[in-house]
């Protein structure tokens, strides 16, 4: 933000008291240090104990410890390497899926005329609000050995597990992540360069190719990494789905658990981090240039679709929310019916959960999630503004900090909480808050760009204003920017909220006999060969987040503010 | 919007109280990787009977609770260890991770089904067992196997289901009992000579998916997933109780079985409500309890459940826990690079 006046000079000014204005000249860089320390200590410490796991022998940090054996042995060994081709070839493959469905989804959004826009758009959002495991779950159920689809309507032997099941389900996880990016892209783009192309005598498909496409071509790449991304981190829908067909993240979670190698699970650590750390990096870049091809006069209007490429959007469009609405029907239905799909009777003994947590998980899920949405929306509104005030101090090495956690696979981050944190005196393992703590961490790079692009859409002159009126760096924060950020917070706080309640590959080390979280239980359900209650489970969790997105759009009109964008943000 | 903060902030304290809210019961923190099902119904009849006790428990499988009490080697979490693999856990006795303890009772446990030093005790036993769906078999026109060998019929291609021994305590005792059933020169040669392997290869040609837990191939079979599970005996009796149609085949050769045992963990926290709920855990009535599930109890005198064949009925395969204990990472990595894909 630039900044024309110097706060200092005009503060001089105006009479505060002297003691006051050196206290404050001191609040910035304090927090600012604050807000560094917190980040790397619960994430660059966690991820130097996988790198010294995987890199020194018996993680003893010397050089004569040098080893590179883990490595060899994760190359050397048939099955561990094969996860690193398995891993690839899904993410591959879902991210080019996700690309072009979401992409032709985008455009029927914002460049056709078709009817039910708004519908369609909260359909595409809807896997946010469930576990990313809902899709797996689903598919067993319609497409699984005995799925309803595949034994009983084909009669085929044919069935989903191994990487088709993951891909499937890993493209309708990232549906509405790689929706975001491609709608702001495409709505940004100036629409009128067609409209130029298309009187000039251009075909609709050299517009297309000519204009429309390389205009978004920034976003485009900027959703396929975000995919990439998601797609070779995710724990859930492998675990669940991928039956034999091992990928990096549930190796990792394999080497550790079953064989106690915990420097082989480091080692593969280190491997996920490297195609997770180059996609992040080439979005990073990518994101920075894509501004430039904004243009400010963008123009909403859009000319009346032809018939034909009305009904191909519509027709679409429908195919896709169908799928997502298909997978929600069959999870909650599936919770309802007694022995699927033999059985069709419907009980609500699925939701006695066979488990020791039972609903306390929920709760306490609950309990965590209020905690990380109020703790991570006011952490990430106070790092934006520290790093967007007229003085920020250390800000590119804090930005940096703040946007890596989405580097990091969640699993990754989970070990290196158990390597870095069980020692005796530190006093907050094994209990909620190191789980708060993590998932906060985890997802901090979202909440501070969404704090950041809001802090900038607040007039300067309003920040001036108060400091001119002798407000200090707290006042400010509190009585101008604050109120200002409502909507923002309540936006993070939602986000933060719905990670929590639903994040697995994170928490699944940190989970712990007085602490256990919901979405935990889902995957040990499903383990126990209990698909029923995980689908409860499952729909207990969707309920409880539906019910918060109801509670904060009901409060947002209440106090005036709009929120209009409150699920296309997150 | 001080008022704003302030309920913020009051908001997020009812919170902390809440999570952190101390009870003024003695807490013990357990580990167990019994089945879920069966320690949901334990742990009613242990909280009647240890009323002073807050009894906060977490569910693991085989493997996971090993990990977890590896991680956390320096800074123990969990008090004691309830109903865990005896292979897995005489593993740990040389890691001078666990506190001999001979609870009380412990001289009414048989010498066999415990530590002589107390280092652990054990409550029951376990056994293989192979759980054929009745319906899919008849659907199909399958024969239904009497035991190990029947299953490499190839008419049941792609149509088994076993658990992974590497992540499964079920899935390694089958293994690990047909290593010494089908080459009792075992002790004489490397692990990955045994002639077993070649079995298990031939066995990998029916074998529809190698699944995480123990009792999931039951479950699927159950569901119509797969025809025969390679599972464990309790497991069948709770899904023919729900009205699946089950059968239990004990396998001719032998069943294969694992002990299931308690400990204390050295470094306990609650070391003294530890001790409590470990002699709690050894009762007549906690065994009584364990007996409506498990095949066989440690306890003398107690029978097992009424739908499975009592214990003395059934053929056991020799085990050879020294042997299987001391060699768990050797064969799991043999099996692995076998079977993987």
């Amino acid at each position: 933000m630039a900044s024309n006046s110097n706060g200092s000079d005009v503060l001089g000014r105006y009479q505060v008291s002297p003691l006051r204005m050196e206290i404050d000249r001191f609040v910035i860089p304090a927090v600012t240090i604050f807000i560094a320390l917190l980040l790397s200590f619960f994430m660059l410490f966690p991820l130097s104990a996988i790198l010294k796991l995987s890199f020194f022998k018996g993680g003893e940090f010397a050089l004569s410890n040098f080893t590179l054996d883990n490595f060899q042995k994760y190359f050397t060994t048939g099955y561990t390497l094969r996860a690193l081709w398995h891993s690839l070839y899904v993410a591959f493959t879902t991210t080019i899926i996700v690309t072009v469905i979401t992409f032709f989804f985008a455009y029927g959004m914002t460049r056709t005329t078709i009817a039910g826009k708004a519908f369609f758009r909260n359909i595409i959002m809807m896997p946010l609000v469930a576990p990313s495991i809902v899709q797996a779950l689903a598919l067993i159920y319609l497409f699984g050995r005995n799925g309803l689809i595949t034994a009983h309507l084909f009669q085929t032997d044919w069935s989903i597990y191994g990487p088709t099941g993951i891909i499937v389900s890993e493209v309708l996880y990232c549906l509405p992540h790689s929706y975001v990016i491609l709608y702001t892209t495409l709505s940004a783009v100036d629409i009128r360069l067609d409209e130029a192309a298309e009187s000039l005598g251009a075909t609709p498909f050299k517009v297309f190719t000519r204009i429309t496409l390389p205009s978004a071509k920034y976003g485009i790449f900027s959703a396929a990494a975000l995919t990439f991304n998601l797609t070779i981190t995710d724990f859930g829908n492998p675990v669940v789905i991928g039956g034999d067909y091992n990928v990096l993240a549930t190796e990792i979670y394999a080497q550790v658990t079953n064989l106690y190698r915990f420097d082989l699970g480091a080692t593969i650590s280190i491997i996920l981090l490297v195609p997770s750390l180059m996609a992040f990096v080439l979005n990073y870049y990518i994101s920075r240039k894509s501004f430039s091809m904004i243009s400010g006069a963008a123009k909403p209007v859009i000319p009346p679709s032809r018939p034909l490429k009305k009904f191909g959007y519509t027709t679409f469009c429908s195919l896709i929310a169908l799928s997502i609405i298909v997978i929600f029907v069959t999870v909650v239905f599936g919770s309802f019916v007694k022995v699927w799909p033999y059985d069709w009777s419907l009980t609500l003994q699925h939701y006695q959960f066979p488990s020791i947590a039972g609903y306390s998980a929920l709760w306490t899920s609950v309990w965590v999630s209020l905690v990380v949405g109020i703790a991570g929306a006011f952490l990430t509104l106070v790092a934006g503004y520290v790093m967007e005030t007229r003085k920020p101090f250390l800000k590119q090495f804090v930005y940096l900090l703040s946007v890596m956690p989405a580097a990091i696979p969640g699993l990754v981050m989970g070990l290196g909480y158990i390597l870095a944190f069980n020692k005796p005196h530190y006093f907050f393992y094994g209990t909620p808050w190191i789980i708060v703590i993590n998932i906060i961490i985890c997802n901090f790079t979202l909440g501070i760009l969404s704090s950041i692009s809001n802090l900038r859409n607040i007039d300067p002159s309003v920040e001036e204003a108060s400091i001119s009126l002798g407000g200090d760096t707290f006042r400010t924060f509190f009585k101008i920017i604050f109120p200002l950020s409502r909507v923002a917070f309540f936006q993070n706080f939602l986000y933060f909220f719905m990670r929590s309640m639903t994040t697995i590959s994170a928490v699944i080390f940190l989970v712990s006999a007085t602490v256990h979280l919901a979405a935990i239980e889902i995957i040990m359900l499903d383990n126990d060969g209990w698909t029923a209650s995980a689908n409860a489970m499952c729909t207990c969790i969707i309920l409880i987040v539906l019910a918060m997105l109801g509670v904060l759009k009901i409060v947002s009109l209440k106090t005036g503010g709009g929120m209009k964008g409150l699920t296309a943000e997150v | 919007m001080k008022k704003a903060i302030l309920s913020v902030l009051c908001v997020m304290l009812l919170i902390v109280a809440a999570v952190t809210g101390a009870t003024a019961k003695d807490q013990v923190v357990i580990y167990t990787s019994l089945e879920n099902e069966e320690v949901v119904d334990y742990l009613e009849l242990a909280k009647k009977e240890l009323p002073d006790l807050d009894i906060q428990a977490i569910r693991l499988s085989t493997g996971e609770l090993g990990a977890r009490m590896l991680a956390e080697k320096e800074n123990p979490q969990a008090d004691c260890i309830w109903g865990w693999a005896v292979t897995n856990m005489s593993e740990f006795v040389p890691k001078g991770m666990l506190k001999p303890y001979k609870p009380k009772g412990w001289d009414k446990i048989p010498a066999k089904f415990k530590d002589p030093n107390g280092y652990w005790t054990a409550i029951d036993l376990y056994a293989a067992a192979i759980v054929p769906n009745t319906k899919v078999l008849e659907e199909k026109g399958l024969p239904m196997p009497k035991g190990w060998n029947d299953l490499l019929n190839p008419a049941y291609k792609g149509m088994l289901i076993m658990p992974n021994p590497a992540s499964s305590g079920t899935g390694f005792l089958q293994v690990a009992s047909l290593l010494v059933l089908l080459d009792p020169d075992y002790k004489n040669k490397p692990v990955e000579e045994n002639k077993a392997w070649d079995f298990l290869k031939k066995l990998d040609k029916n074998m529809g998916q190698y699944i995480k837990s123990g009792s999931k191939p039951a479950k699927l079979t159950a569901a119509g997933e797969y025809a025969i599970g390679c599972s464990f005996a309790f497991v069948y009796s709770s899904l023919k109780k729900k009205g699946f149609p089950v059968a239990l085949v004990m396998p001719e050769e032998g069943a294969g079985y694992e002990l299931e045992a308690n400990a204390l963990l050295k470094g306990a926290r609650h070391e003294k409500a530890a001790m409590k709920f470990l002699d709690w855990a050894i009762s007549q009535s906690a065994m009584k309890q364990y007996a409506t599930f498990k095949l066989g109890v440690t306890y003398p005198g107690i029978p097992g459940p009424e739908d499975l064949p009592a214990l003395e009925t059934i053929k056991l395969a020799p085990m050879d826990f020294p042997w299987q204990s001391k060699n768990r990472e050797k064969i799991l990595e043999v099996w692995q690079n076998l079977f993987l894909k």
